[in-house]
């Protein structure tokens, strides 16, 4: 049947804002005026920024998010196809360099609202108890100014407003189980468990992943189409613009697309007062708030901190450390390639949907610290030809016939921790993009530490890849995420930001995104950034009015506000096992 | 949707120099171009188009039906370019009227100047990198052949390609000292793999699925096809006798990505 019954599938318009072919949203949203002061701008309407602004405009605050990209309606702006895909991605000009320079880009940067969250591939791990104590434990990278104790109930919470499919009993880190059911396995999950288990390796099968198993409310199941990172057409998949900011705007909150944030402005007394900002033709405008919450990852919020220097913070706003730009962090995402006899299809099923954690902690029989996940990953085939071009350094009639060869093969990720070194660096270079700001800079060079740790991740997974019976095994090195830059710490010499995000240096002026990260485990970083958002949600709720009026620093840690979750949260999935 | 294999209707007799096309390899004879090669015979993803949502139909129909004209390169660049690209992904496999354009793709790319998100600070713009490209592959053509690389036999075209790719050019070596020749090798493959794996004569070649909103895939396992999919049905062939670029080589060994794409030799052992 070359047509369906009823003709071609259309698009569910229906003179809405559509997120997903069944939510939709009403637009015109709540709009201030410049000349309002506001009680909170947030800078970034992603990961973080759309946790914070739906949680700050139920609890009554006037609020606006400023999102440099588009307000993305899924059913007319997004496609089901790699190369269509470019505008999801921050694709204004970066400079890398270092000795070992980072791709940016698709690879790690988000773009529009729900910011990465768009393009993940929703993977939802949380970090171990010892990520947050690496310095105390192996004398190397940091702690944090925190205990996992800390984070855990907003891990349980998130998982339930994501929701994230998973086993019912997650045996690592600190164990746990996942409110909805696995997903069924695809070839790559499959040949993950094969390898695994032949080498007597535990697994983890069908999660933890921010992706629907099976219907809820207005978001249907996963269809297992494959192009996650494309963005979900289908609201399967767990983004801020469809789990958080459709209930930001319902309860007043505005997101203010197209809105290229490019200087904090401080005020005589030493705090700041609102954000100036590019619209989308290049007009500048300004707008007035009480406090700033920058939420613009790890490249971004150090670059708007340095480029908003102004007489006493000529080295970067909340620089007095000098740690502004300092301790970036990407992880190791080697890319293990096996071919099969057997087809694979690996294009379908979400490219997440099994890992294993077995090697994440520090062993002693290993000659460095720290650890490795390893993980599935589904390149769709301009991805996988690119992969071919570095792992086998194919071209011409030699990748023809690799591309032809596209259904035999699978592909594991490792997912390596590199430690915080202060020359990976975010600095700003002379040259400017489409706005005149300043571009970023970006220095990244591995350690000895890093060397060691990629180069036994590397092997292990290649010998699980074996073991599941590949006739080939090839690999592609390249990084993955993006965290650090404006570290948390309880020490202002050594770090931008307090326990809270609140930097140290202006106490209206707020970091909270993935930048704050002092170490980052080998756990994908999305569901700690929503966590810590809706943390520091909470401290900002609890502080009430006096963020705004005083310079107090009330570091008592606030009570978990479960009332102010979007609707439908609780009362779904499976019991917690402890 | 019945998939009857239609390989032999669609072969057809060209008046192509058999040296430059893939061939038999048990017969060693030259295979002759078809709408379609590869292992899938009969797969259309264009086909299915009805099931797909209406955004993603009219892009891939677009990408199909309308190919930007040449608007960056000047006349001279464009033929030269041109056959760059016929080394980097040959299509003599391929009727003419079912080549894929890739040329017109990058070129469109320049002229509303789109970047990735980054450049490398050992790379000029990518403008300036094509520019510069081309002078030092014609520099290495004059080195070795004594000619522009356009005026060279297909053979020694391909081994002025390969020593680009191996890092071993003895001409041009002040461009190459102000670009980093793997970067720029990385650049050109990834621009021709993106135009050539975007389109949907590329997907039925390779046997992937496109597009699958709303419908879903439905058979996850084991690499079986969905109804609308066909199996594979693979046959063995060799590269044209006057090309050399079929041969790989596994850099398993190197573990981060500069040694792998920017030839930086290891000092971490």
């Amino acid at each position: 049947m070359k047509t369906p019954l009823l003709g071609p599938f259309k698009s569910p318009r229906n003179g809405h804002h559509t997120l997903g072919p069944m939510q939709h949203i009403d637009i015109p949203m709540r709009r201030f005026r410049d000349t309002d002061e506001v009680d909170y701008v947030i800078v970034g309407c992603g990961s973080a920024g759309g946790v914070l602004l739906q949680r700050l405009s139920r609890a009554g605050f006037r609020v606006v998010a400023l999102e440099a990209g588009p307000f993305w309606d899924t059913e007319r702006d997004w496609v089901s196809d790699e190369s269509g895909s470019h505008k999801l991605y921050w694709e204004d000009l970066r400079i890398t360099g270092g000795t070992d320079p980072l791709a940016f880009g698709a690879n790690n940067s988000g773009k529009g609202v729900g910011g990465g969250s768009v393009h993940w591939a929703a993977f939802t791990p949380r970090f171990h108890p010892s990520d947050f104590e690496v310095y105390t434990r192996d004398g190397l990278g940091a702690d944090w100014p925190f205990r996992y104790e800390t984070l855990h109930s907003y891990y349980e919470q998130l998982e339930l407003e994501m929701p994230v499919a998973g086993p019912a009993y997650f045996p690592w880190g600190h164990p746990h189980g996942y409110p909805y059911g696995p997903h069924p396995m695809g070839g790559v999950g499959n040949t993950l468990i094969k390898g695994c288990s032949a080498l007597g390796i535990p697994v983890s099968i069908g999660g933890p992943v921010a992706i629907l198993s099976g219907s809820r409310a207005d978001r249907p199941h996963c269809i297992y189409r494959g192009y996650c990172i494309q963005g979900c057409k289908v609201g399967a998949k767990a983004s801020t613009l469809i789990t958080h900011v459709p209930d930001a705007i319902a309860h007043g909150g505005e997101v203010r697309d197209y809105s290229m944030a490019h200087r904090i402005e401080l005020g005589n007394n030493g705090r700041v007062s609102g954000v100036h900002y590019f619209d989308r033709d290049g007009a500048s405008w300004f707008q007035r708030a009480k406090a700033v919450i920058i939420s613009g990852y790890a490249i971004e919020t150090p670059r708007l901190l340095l480029n908003s220097a102004c007489p006493g913070h000529e080295n970067g706003l909340a620089n007095s450390s000098g740690t502004v730009g300092r301790y970036l962090m990407a992880q190791a995402g080697n890319v293990v390639l096996g071919r099969f006899e057997q087809p694979v299809r690996m294009y379908k099923a979400p490219p997440a949907h099994a890992l294993t954690e077995e090697f994440y902690e520090t062993d002693p029989r290993n000659n460095f610290a720290r650890g490795f996940a390893i993980q599935t990953v589904g390149p769709l085939p301009i991805a996988f030809g690119k992969q071919m071009v570095s792992a086998k350094r194919a071209w011409g009639w030699g990748l023809r016939r690799e591309m032809m060869d596209y259904n035999h093969w699978a592909s594991l990720g490792l997912l390596g921790e590199i430690l915080p070194w202060p020359d990976n660096r975010v600095t700003l270079s002379e040259e400017r993009d489409q706005f005149g700001i300043r571009v970023p800079h970006i220095s990244f060079s591995l350690h000895d530490n890093d060397h060691k740790l990629i180069k036994a991740a590397k092997d292990k997974t290649m010998e699980v890849m074996r073991a599941a019976g590949a006739a080939e095994v090839v690999q592609e090195a390249r990084y993955a995420h993006l965290v650090g830059a404006a570290r948390m710490g309880n020490d202002p010499r050594s770090s931008v930001v307090d326990k809270f995000g609140r930097t140290h240096d202006i106490a209206n002026l707020f970091v909270c995104d993935g930048s704050i990260l002092p170490t980052q485990g080998s756990a994908n970083p999305g569901l700690t950034i929503q966590a810590l958002a809706a943390r520091t949600a909470d401290y900002l709720i609890a502080q009430g009015d006096t963020i705004f009026t005083s310079a107090k620093r009330d570091m008592t840690e606030p009570t978990m506000r479960k009332d102010l979750a979007p609707p439908d949260t609780w009362g779904h999935g499976v019991p917690r096992m402890k | 949707m019945k998939n009857k294999p239609r390989k032999a209707a669609t072969r057809q007799p060209l008046n192509t120099d058999t040296s430059l096309l893939p061939r038999d390899a048990r017969t060693g004879e030259a295979i002759m171009p078809s709408e379609q090669p590869g292992y899938y015979p009969g797969y259309s993803t264009l086909s299915q188009q009805a099931y797909w949502d209406k955004t993603t139909r009219d892009l891939v129909n677009d990408r199909v039906d309308h190919v930007p004209r040449i608007r960056h390169f000047g006349a001279e660049s464009a033929r030269f370019w041109r056959i760059v690209f016929d080394h980097i992904l040959p299509q003599t496999d391929r009727v003419p009227k079912r080549r894929i354009p890739i040329l017109e793709r990058i070129d469109d790319r320049l002229y509303h100047n789109r970047g990735v998100g980054f450049r490398y600070e050992n790379m000029p713009t990518d403008r300036e990198a094509y520019r510069l490209a081309e002078i030092a592959i014609n520099s290495e053509s004059h080195a070795r052949y004594s000619a522009n690389f356009i005026d060279l036999p297909q053979l020694q075209q391909d081994i002025v390609l390969q020593a680009i790719h191996d890092n071993k050019p003895v001409a041009a070596k002040p461009i190459w000292k102000q670009m980093s020749i793997g970067r720029f090798w990385l650049l050109l493959l990834q621009d021709a793999i993106e135009a050539y794996y975007s389109h949907p004569w590329a997907w039925d070649e390779i046997g992937f699925g496109g597009p699958a909103y709303p419908r879903a895939y439905t058979r996850l396992e084991r690499g079986e096809p969905e109804p609308w999919e066909v199996e594979e049905q693979r046959y063995k062939w060799a590269a044209p006798r006057y090309s050399i670029s079929d041969t790989t080589e596994s850099t398993h060994h190197l573990h981060t990505e500069s040694r792998q794409n920017e030839f930086i030799p290891d000092e971490s052992q």
